[in-house]
């Protein structure tokens, strides 16, 4: 009986050392929003693709496209989602950029993306238009896409699809692994 | 730490206590043993001294005499045949007389949970609970997966390591759980959010209905989860638990320990320390390992209680902490994302075994703080008073650190902090003639934070409810009759930035909620029982605002501020038949929900730039859900039991003439058990095997998935356990208490439609456990 009081005694000293020890966490802060400006989001969205074509010819105008979300996922519908129209049989360079809109100022995403390249890939896939698209840039050991060629046949109207991977650790020149930044469908029209 | 305070001026006032004893050993005691029902005195009771080691009867009167008793405490045990040995401390300090009340413990009746504890809930339906032997068997799981084996109850689950309950087809915000009493306050919206509670910190789990959603509160249209630690030791002495269990799959470790004991010298305070810890790696499905599906767990709790006769104080701290690995490959970027991955033989992402933990994980923390007290009101009743405060934290980290995060890496990319406080001041009675029952108020305050992507608002709700619970039983104990009502009334605020403009909305919600339940001892085998009750629930805060796309279910949900309460309305039959050898349970029951809140789907398409995502908003319909469970329990032999259970489930939206989305398929499992008491110095021995059937759900609408339902499957497993005898004292033998399984013993490759990562991985494939437990 001795020593089980003592276990017991000691035993509850121990306990009111742990409690001692850890005393419940302060409640969080208060729901209610103590300033009157909206939380900051840090986190970058892509909310506009440019796609930038250029003749190399340099007889044909150049053409920009844009798709626009400035809001991001949600909440208002996407404000531009143009039209890729391109002269037909004609050789062009199509330069893409990336923005996140939703921020003042506006960010400029493509430098990032051209900072983690063996992360990133375009990819783009006409249907039922003659149009045929390679990627020209390299980030050393596989393609990019924010530099491409698109050689157009005859007229004809379809779609072509712009996807953007990411890809940290799993590049590797497709563009199955992933998850999926930029997926848009632009309807193209060859003239 | 109001706490910490009592406690140490506890040990104070105990250490002065210990001192002041001297031994005189003169006085009597004596009294009379009375059956609490029906007044009779109970002649032959045994009164036996745990101190004196000496045990007395009482005369054809009821009437005893103890004599030569000292002054100091004495630990009492009353018994009678037919009844449940109560056990009391009592302070001599002079010659005493008293009476002490019996309760006859009816066998047939046990199952109705007419539990006389004051501290536990009255239940007039059928209540379903493991038992601690056979929660012994379910140790190494999480709750929701432990939960499983009671019929009716399924998981939704997300992983492997991810589980909520589903109780006849409703979870999550339809269904409560009380941890130790308290209603748990995680973010229970989120079908990715686990209830955060240590499964070693149970005793006994169950799953009741009836006059429960009135005990509690809104929500319990699904019925109420009991979570319930053991009552503290009354005797003095130390005990304590130790377990240890280790899987083959994920090569899983799970250990637990728990300490007890009571002191007479200190004013008679009990106490209990538990804690667990839980680490596991990759786990594998029979083909390929899944990538990043570790979870580590750390938990602990301590309880301390002084339980008198005209008073009583209890002291409850437990803390839960969570890392859980979210299976890579679940990780989508858009709709096509999900097609490529559930079209994939294997995920894409592949992986070895490993215990390392990445993104996209969640880190979760919850931490319970209870004061309950309770003073006696006279022979008839007491007074209780119960104060509770939860915090819940939970961290999301997606898979890839958001552009412009990277230099903040333990930045979680959300974050909620959930801090919840609870009081109830309850009246229970006594057995007044026939009525046994006990009238409550309780209040509620919470507050919610979000920070990070932009999901949930922050908010603070306020509730405040009354209640009134009355049982009848009659004299012969052959008809229960239960009825109860409730009225609550909630306030909700929320704080929401739209287009960079602060928006306060408020929501108030007000109902009754009632219910009248009733069993009947037909026969001496056959046991029937009804129940109807009405219950609501208000629109949960996801329901309300939520609005963007839902994080690895490529869809957009977009929330609905017009939504009013669900309003349910439940019957539950049920027939009991329960013989030497046979028993057989059969429940039904039929739901009506008016108001049911889903998510429809809606067209067009949210185009984004991620491409177009199908998209839902919430709405509200009429919905039936009905069914029948079904357990037959067939001793054969005296050493072999076969085992059936049955559920079935029906889900309706009666508007719309559609199936309800994401209902539980039928199952069925049949078992063997082969089992022997005693072999020589082992005990308790057993092996069965067991067969489980899931159908495929073929009850669902064409567009209502973006795949259809997984194939049924069948699982077969096996279970062995046995007690070796470890070492002796004097008092007892203590045992090594050895269980052995195999799940998915034939390692078949199966997904189940319930699992929100059916669309990228299979189940897990065969797992050996080993578990290992013994009590001292």
């Amino acid at each position: 009986m001795k020593t089980i009081q003592k276990i017991t005694k000691a035993s509850l000293f121990l306990f009111l050392a742990a409690a001692l020890m850890i005393g419940c966490k302060k409640d969080d802060d208060s729901p209610k929003p103590s300033s009157s400006n909206p939380p900051v989001n840090e986190e970058e969205l892509i909310t506009t693709v440019k796609i930038t074509f250029v003749d190399t010819a340099g007889i044909e105008p150049p053409v920009t496209v844009f798709f626009r979300d400035p809001d991001g996922d949600g909440g208002n519908a996407p404000t531009q989602f143009d039209t890729i129209r391109l002269a037909a049989n004609t050789v062009y360079n199509a330069n893409l950029e990336v923005f996140d809109e939703s921020k003042n100022p506006v960010e400029n995403i493509t430098t990032e993306i051209v900072e983690e390249a063996d992360e990133h890939i375009f990819c783009f896939t006409p249907t039922n238009v003659n149009l045929s698209i390679i990627r020209t840039d390299s980030d050393g050991t596989y393609e990019i896409g924010l530099a491409s060629q698109w050689t157009t046949g005859t007229a004809s109207v379809g779609t072509t699809q712009v996807v953007l991977k990411h890809q940290p650790g799993v590049k590797d020149g497709t563009c199955a692994p992933g998850d999926t930044d930029v997926e848009l469908n632009f309807v193209t029209e060859i003239q | 730490m109001k706490g910490l305070l009592l406690l140490i001026l506890l040990s104070i006032v105990s250490q002065s206590v210990v001192f002041s004893q001297t031994p005189s050993c003169e006085f009597t005691l004596s009294g009379i043993v009375i059956d609490e029902h029906d007044q009779q005195a109970l002649s032959f009771s045994t009164i036996y001294i745990v101190e004196l080691e000496k045990g007395f009867i009482s005369d054809m009167n009821g009437v005893f005499v103890v004599p030569n008793l000292c002054k100091q405490n004495y630990t009492l045990v009353i018994g009678h045949i037919g009844c449940e040995p109560d056990t009391q401390q009592i302070l001599i300090t002079q010659h005493t007389k008293k009476t002490f009340y019996l309760e006859h413990h009816i066998e047939e009746l046990k199952e109705f949970a007419i539990i006389e504890n004051e501290i536990k809930p009255l239940s007039s339906v059928v209540k379903k609970e493991l038992s601690p032997e056979e929660l012994t068997k379910t140790r190494g799981r999480t709750l929701g997966e432990s939960m499983k084996e009671l019929t009716g109850v399924t998981t939704l689950t997300t992983g492997n390591s991810i589980s909520k309950p589903v109780i006849h087809g409703m979870h999550s915000d339809r269904i409560l759980i009380l941890n130790n009493g308290i209603r748990q306050e995680g973010q229970q919206w989120g079908s990715e959010h686990a209830p955060e509670i240590d499964p070693f910190i149970a005793n006994k789990l169950s799953v009741v209905k009836g006059a429960q959603s009135v005990r509690y509160g809104a929500n319990a249209i699904g019925g109420v989860v009991l979570v319930e630690a053991a009552d503290l030791p009354d005797s003095s002495g130390i005990n304590g638990e130790i377990n240890a269990i280790g899987s083959s799959n994920g090569q899983q470790g799970v250990s637990s320990a728990m300490l007890e004991g009571k002191s007479n010298k200190l004013l008679g305070i009990a106490w209990r320390v538990q804690g667990s810890l839980k680490k596991s790696g990759n786990v594998h499905t029979p083909n390929y390992f899944l990538k990043n599906t570790g979870v580590e767990e750390q938990n602990f709790s301590w309880t301390l209680g002084l339980n008198k006769e005209k008073y009583g104080v209890e002291l409850f701290y437990s803390q839960f902490n969570s890392i859980i690995g979210i299976f890579s490959g679940a990780h989508i970027g858009n709709l096509t994302d999900l097609q490529t991955a559930f079209a994939a033989e294997e995920p894409l992402e592949k992986a070895d075994f490993t215990y390392d933990i990445e993104r996209p994980y969640q880190k979760i923390e919850h931490e319970l703080f209870k004061v309950k007290s309770y003073v006696a009101t006279g022979k008839v009743g007491k007074l209780e008073l119960v104060y509770a405060r939860q915090f819940n934290l939970r961290n999301e980290f997606d898979k890839h650190q958001p552009r412009g995060r990277e230099n903040d890496p333990n930045l979680p990319d959300l974050k909620f902090g959930l801090t919840t406080h609870t009081g109830d001041l309850i009246w229970e009675h006594e057995r007044i003639k026939k009525f046994k029952g006990s009238i409550g108020v309780s209040g509620f305050y919470q507050g919610n934070t979000t920070e990070g992507r932009n999901f949930i608002p922050n908010f603070i709700k306020y509730s405040s409810g009354i209640f009134w619970i009355e049982n009848w039983t009659s004299n012969n104990y052959k008809l229960q009759i239960e009825g109860g009502v409730r009225y609550d009334k909630i306030y909700q605020q929320a704080y929401v930035w739209e287009k960079e403009e602060l928006t306060e909305p408020d929501f108030n919600y007000d109902n009754f909620s009632g219910t009248i339940g009733s069993v009947y001892k037909l026969t001496d085998n056959i046991t029937l029982g009804y129940n109807f009750g009405s219950a609501w629930r208000p629109p949960g805060i996801n329901e309300l605002f939520s609005d963007g796309v839902h994080h690895g279910a490529a869809a957009v949900e977009i929330g609905n501020r017009t939504l009013s309460p669900e309003k349910a309305y439940n019957n539950l039959f049920s027939v009991e038949y329960r013989a030497e050898k046979l028993l057989i349970q059969v429940e039904g029951y039929y739901n009506h929900i008016a108001d049911y809140i889903y998510l429809a789907p809606e067209l067009p398409p949210t185009l984004t730039i991620r491409g177009a995502f199908p998209t839902f908003r919430y709405k509200q319909t009429t919905a039936t859900f009905k069914g029948v469970d079904t357990k037959v329990e067939y001793h054969f032999h005296k050493n072999v039991t076969y085992t059936g259970k049955v559920s079935l489930i029906r889900a309706f939206d009666e508007t719309a003439d559609e199936w309800l989305y994401g209902i539980p398929s039928d199952r069925f499992e049949n078992g063997i058990n082969f089992h022997v008491d005693s072999l020589k110095s082992l005990k308790n021995l057993f092996i069965g095997v067991s067969l489980q059937h899931v159908l495929e759900q073929t009850r669902y609408e064409a567009n209502s998935d973006f795949v259809p339902p997984p194939k049924g499957y069948e699982l077969l497993s096996l279970q062995a356990g046995l007690e070796i005898p470890l070492y002796k004292t004097k008092k007892q033998t203590v045992p090594l208490i050895i269980g052995m399984q195999i799940n998915n013993l034939l390692n078949t490759t199966y997904r189940d439609y319930l699992n929100k990562f059916r669309y990228y991985s299979d189940e897990m494939g065969r797992n050996f456990i080993l578990q290992l437990k013994t009590t001292f």
